[in-house]
């Protein structure tokens, strides 16, 4: 976290040139792991978002004749689940689920990890205590805990998962966004533009939030790997996603019972949670370069 | 020193109180009958009333935490509703186990991502680097539930070598560091290494990269030392600081294992929360909650301390 | 030995003493000692202190080895059903003025596992353990699972050394039956160890003692506890001095493992770590018998259904639609297509051959063309379906696959012109929905609820369905069955005491049930286990329960 800050102080100067973003934007395009990574994750993302007219099987109409047929069945390329529907119809339609609760949480958090942290940050003073102090009580528990232990009180389900991760993730932002903010706070221009008596929300808005959003932006993304593990760990447990819907976490579960008849197709779920989980890991490595100009 | 050691021992004690009042209305807010483990829906209304005044699930919520936190205080978790047995000596025992796992896991994954972060250093932008780092962003990208699963259908279902699940053939009750018991250990260790070995390698890796960046290390090289003095003089640099990144781990290691255990029927602390959530047991779980948050809280403490002595400049807010 | 012997002598006593180590020792690889271990469904081991825990599960592995009720269950047959037999009582007879007071003879020369004699305190121990509130060994946690399952019996009193006498609330023939969920703990054995137990008063020593007691239990069972380490493992050693000769166990040692993963059972069985599993993955069955395994089952007293709501504007009002749905469901397809042949199909509550089956004259069986026949003269078709919503859950103990099931129902319901809607919740919300009943906001407006029952006592098969009284918040009648007929045959059944007169009134009340179509009647679990080879002896009876005394295996 030390260099994390470091490298946002570094680069928060250079954001009043222009050519800061496009910069940025060039080192990420000739970045090839990183475009590889980002066309993965689109095509998940478009296959997810419009599956219906891919002309898939239903993903929910099961056979009891046609269970746990093997990769590479004629019409179900990647076999049939315990019950017998289209894997590859599942997997795709599973990204809506897995993809909507994996990220949401780290959305969401982003907002209200960065509107906390800026304003205590910023504000500092009593304000800043009560807000790191709240925070530090739920970052005091490790995150896998913290996820399980609110779901499990929550019971399971696509909201309560997503309210769950989300408390997990927005003590963490917190500490990013109020790290962040109080050192660019504390640099001249921005003290500059005090001392000039520019009221304090024109400031946060112009000077601190641009400055600021990119590091944890950054910090964000990388978090959402960890989110996809998370949330495909809760409906694992039988503390997220509830039975029809398509899950890969979820699915990952049910299939369990199938390792002994057909293995391979059990470990698809988690295979698509793996390939999703990588590739933001390796877009969120590249964006840190990009964004890290020093050499 | 001594006075950011003393302060932060005091700045521990809020959250350890704020702690325990999290756990308490977490597993307070869940909906559901708290005698759900014993008590069968066909019993009768007075039977549960009766028994919601034995167990004290009648009182109010305050009274109910206030009573808690100050036995908890004196080192009584309770008991569990389901089993009778005090929490805090079933909560240490699971915890002794996962914590033999943890450390083989720990020792998978530091000697691993020490290995892989300083050739990955060492040898930068080259494929050796590119190999390294690979195999770092898969151990921190690969949801570990999904590995162990893979790892259980090639070892134990396809080539039938190690067992699938369980701890030792007698259970963890008479566990023994011989062969018969540790290929038990095998699976669900390499599992939980992962983490730690991705990790630490992209630590050592920064580190070993920023070491042998710095002037001196040229100046030393310049006046014809050794390749092997520099090597040592980089692992007694970035030794402290993985140290440190593999303590931490070890936290989350003991916290978030449930996913494994579950996945391994490992008996510890995940395998008991686990449990405890599906049998609603609320005095197991707010107790397991508790010791696990506690355990995190305090070897971050000792994380922090440790780094602060060896390096005075890194004082983490 | 000595040195200075001379050598003759020496070789002498070395090939002496050889022949007597080998004669010590042979006799011991002959006999080495045989273990059976079994893999559990229980997540944990049942409680051990008399009283499990973990339903009916917890009787097979921790109640019926280590204890002995006053009445048991004959276990010794696969093909007839399994009744109620003498165990620590001889004879019982209830009081011929007074119908609310039985007397129980018992059974002379039985001992506890730590020496001390079973006689009537014993008994009137065990029952003020869980029915009196001011005894010192009273012990709340056991009360939830034992009172319910003898909702009558108030209190019991010494007559003599070898005679009790028991109370019960309202006259009531099903108390010897119930008596099978009271187990005899010792009471001596509990005294000592509430003795040396620590605490501030006597409830927090009487709480001790009885974790004691968990971890050194003290019964009069067939199989003795000899180690215990929580949550993974407990050992029972065979009792050679039980008082009943033909079941003293044909195995030394039986070891119980925690497996509440299907997939982990398997495994473990497999891989020669268990050499019997409860409940194998129904996908593994074919994996399983082609590596040599065994899978045993037998029909077991439990019903998988529908229960029907029956209040006001209820679409199962219509006795034609709850037939219809009866004659619609393909139980032999469901059986082969999912359960891998791990089920019976339900033609009510109780099968032919069982003594409180009777004679129904509406047959269960799948008749699509009459089903839509029925549908047709109560007003659906293919242009007007009927819509209907069952509550379920995704898991849940006993329930078998619920939500494949549910689908299957779906889709067979789907053609008899039903609309069915699944509203699926967890587990805990469904079950103490089923307490609240159909009108409780939690129902959320179904109006059929999936919760699988155990049917081994009349109690627990039929009355608290049935009988009007039963409503919510007494007991289960979920729907609010208010059926006369019923009240009537429940009354008759539960006041008449003589055990042939009182099951032919049970028939009598089972038949009518399934005339009514009371419920959906779908399946009977059939407790599938998988057996490695070696083991031999074993008889799966049509109980929940097994006998392990006559199992043995080779090593």
């Amino acid at each position: 976290m030390t260099t994390m800050t470091d490298t946002a102080l570094q680069a928060a100067p250079a954001t009043k040139a222009r050519g800061y973003w496009a910069t940025v934007g060039r080192r990420i395009v000739r970045d090839k792991v990183s475009m590889a990574c980002a066309f993965i994750l689109l095509l998940i993302f478009l296959a997810a978002i419009f599956a219906p007219y891919l002309h898939l099987a239903d993903p929910y109409q099961g056979s009891m004749i046609r269970r746990l047929r093997f990769i590479g069945t004629p019409n179900y390329p990647l076999g049939t689940d315990e019950l017998g529907r289209d894997m590859l119809a599942r997997l795709i339609y599973g990204g809506r689920l897995s993809l909507l609760i994996g990220i949401l949480p780290v959305i969401l958090a982003f907002f209200i990890g960065t509107g906390l942290g800026v304003v205590a940050g910023y504000v500092g003073g009593k304000l800043n205590t009560a807000i790191m102090r709240t925070v530090d009580v739920f970052y005091a528990f490790p995150s896998v805990l913290l996820a399980i232990a609110i779901s499990g009180a929550l019971g399971a389900g696509i909201l309560n998962s997503i309210v769950s991760l989300t408390i997990v993730f927005v003590p963490q932002i917190t500490r990013v966004a109020e790290s962040v903010t109080t050192g660019v706070r504390n640099m001249d221009y921005v003290e500059a533009a005090r001392a000039s008596g520019a009221n304090a929300f024109t400031i946060m808005r112009v000077h601190m939030l641009g400055n600021v959003l990119g590091s944890i932006f950054v910090y964000a993304t990388g978090l959402i790997s960890v989110s996809m593990i998370l949330a495909a760990g809760l409906s694992f447990l039988g503390l997220g996603t509830k039975p029809p819907e398509p899950e890969w976490g979820l699915m990952l579960n049910t299939l369990r019972t199938a390792i002994y008849v057909n293995p391979w197709v059990a470990a698809l779920p988690g295979a698509m949670i793996f390939a999703v989980s990588i590739c933001f890991n390796l877009l969120s490595d590249g964006m840190r370069s990009a964004m890290d100009i020093r050499n | 020193m001594f006075v950011y050691i003393a302060r932060r021992v005091v700045y521990v004690i809020p959250i350890v109180l704020s702690v325990a009042l999290v756990c308490f209305l977490l597993v307070h807010i869940t909906p559901g009958d708290p005698l759900v483990a014993i008590l069968p829906a066909d019993a009768s209304q007075e039977l549960a009333q009766q028994l919601r005044v034995a167990y004290g699930f009648d009182r109010p919520l305050p009274v109910q935490f206030g009573l808690w936190l100050w036995r908890a205080l004196h080192g009584d978790l309770g008991a569990s509703i389901a089993t009778g047995r005090p929490v805090l000596a079933e909560v240490l025992k699971a915890v002794g186990n996962t914590v033999t796992l943890a450390i083989a896991a720990a020792a998978i994954g530091f000697t691993l991502g020490l290995f892989f972060g300083l050739i990955a250093g060492y040898f930068r932008d080259t494929w050796v680097d590119k190999v390294a780092t690979s195999i770092a962003i898969a151990g921190v990208s690969v949801p570990h539930y999904w590995l162990g699963m893979v790892l259980v259908i090639i070892f134990s279902v396809q080539l039938n070598w190690l067992p699938a699940v369980g701890a030792g053939p007698g259970g963890s009750g008479s566990w023994a560091w011989d062969w018969e018991h540790i290929k038990y250990l095998v699976l669900p260790a390499i599992t939980t290494s992962v983490i730690p070995m991705g990790i630490v390698t992209r630590t050592v890796r920064a580190l070993t990269g920023d070491i042998l960046s710095q002037d001196f290390v040229e100046a030393l090289r310049a006046k014809g030392l050794q390749e092997t003095k520099v090597f040592r003089h980089v692992i007694k640099n970035a030794a402290p600081t993985a140290l440190a990144v593999m303590g931490l781990q070890l936290g989350y290691m003991l916290g978030g294992s449930i996913l494994i255990e579950t996945v391994f029927s490992w008996p510890g602390s995940g395998l008991l929360l686990n449990s405890a959530i599906f049998q609603r047991d609320l005095p197991l779980l707010q107790g397991t909650i508790l010791v696990l948050a506690l355990f995190f809280v305090f070897l971050n403490l000792l994380v922090d301390i440790a780094q602060a002595s060896i390096d005075p400049r890194i004082k983490r807010s | 030995m000595r040195i200075e012997k001379p050598t003759k002598s020496r070789l002498a006593t070395a090939i002496t003493l050889l022949t007597l180590a080998t004669a010590l020792t042979l006799p011991q690889v002959a006999r080495a000692e045989t273990v059976l271990r079994i893999g559990m469904t229980a997540a944990d081991i049942p409680r051990t202190l008399g009283q499990p825990d973990q339903g009916f599960e917890g009787n097979r592995f921790t109640g019926n080895t280590m204890y002995d009720g006053l009445t048991g269950w004959d276990l010794s047959s696969a093909t007839k059903a399994s009744v109620v037999i003498p165990a620590l009582a001889t004879e019982w007879a209830v009081d011929d003025a007074d119908k609310k007071k039985w007397t129980f003879k018992l059974r002379p020369g039985v001992t506890f596992h730590d020496g001390s004699a079973f006689n009537a305190d014993a008994v009137v121990w065990n029952v003020d353990k869980v029915l009196k509130q001011d005894a010192v060994q009273f012990d709340a946690s056991q009360v939830g699972v034992t009172a319910s399952r003898m909702p009558t019996l108030v209190s019991a009193k010494k007559i003599d050394d070898m005679t009790v006498e028991l109370t019960t609330k309202e006259p009531d023939s099903f108390l010897p039956i119930n008596l099978t969920n009271l187990f005899m703990a010792s009471p001596t054995k509990w005294q000592a160890l509430f003795d040396k137990a620590e605490g501030a008063d006597a409830k927090a020593k009487s709480q001790a003692a009885w974790a004691a007691f968990a971890r050194e239990a003290s019964g009069t069972g067939p199989w003795k506890m000899s180690k215990f380490t929580p949550r993974e493992r407990l050992e029972l050693v065979k009792n050679d001095a039980y008082w009943n000769k033909d079941r003293v166990p044909k195995t030394d040692k039986m070891v119980l493992l925690p497996m509440p993963e299907a997939n982990a059972r398997t495994a473990a069985l497999l891989s020669g770590q268990v050499d019997w599993v409860e409940a194998p993955a129904p996908d593994a069955v074919k994996e399983i018998t082609a590596r040599g395994f065994k899978i045993e089952k037998n029909e077991q007293p439990h019903v998988w259904p529908w229960q029907f709501s029956r209040v006001e504007g209820s679409p199962w009002n219509d006795i034609r639609v709850r037939k219809a749905a009866n004659l619609c469901i393909d139980r032999e397809g469901l059986k082969d297509g999912l359960l891998a042949g791990l089920m019976v199909p339900a033609t009510g509550t109780f099968e032919p051959g069982h003594p409180w089956r009777g004679k129904p004259t509406f047959e269960i069986k799948y008749d699509l063309k009459a089903a839509q026949a029925l549908m047709k003269e109560a007003g659906y078709g293919p242009t007007k379906k009927l819509e209907v919503k069952t509550q379920t859950s995704a898991s849940g103990s006993g329930q078998m696959l619920p939500l494949p099931m549910n689908e299957y129902l779906q889709q067979a319901l789907a053609e008899c012109y039903f609309d069915v809607k699944l509203d699926v919740i967890e587990w805990n919300t469904l079950f103490t929905n089923w307490r609240r009943g159909v009108k409780d906001p939690s129902a959320n407006g179904s109006n059929s609820t999936n919760v699988t029952y155990a049917a081994m006592d009349p109690f627990f098969a039929l009355v608290r369905f049935l009988q009007s009284s039963m409503a919510p918040p007494v007991s289960n009648n979920w729907g609010f069955i208010n059926n006369p007929k019923f009240d009537e045959l429940v009354t008759k059944a539960r006041t008449t005491f003589d055990a042939t007169a009182r099951d032919a009134a049970l028939a009598e009340l089972h038949a009518a049930s399934v005339d009514d179509a009371a419920f959906l009647y779908v399946a009977h679990d059939v407790g599938p286990r998988a057996l490695s080879p070696k083991i031999k002896g074993f008889v799966q009876p049509k109980s929940w329960f097994v006998d392990f005394s006559p199992v043995s295996i080779t090593p």
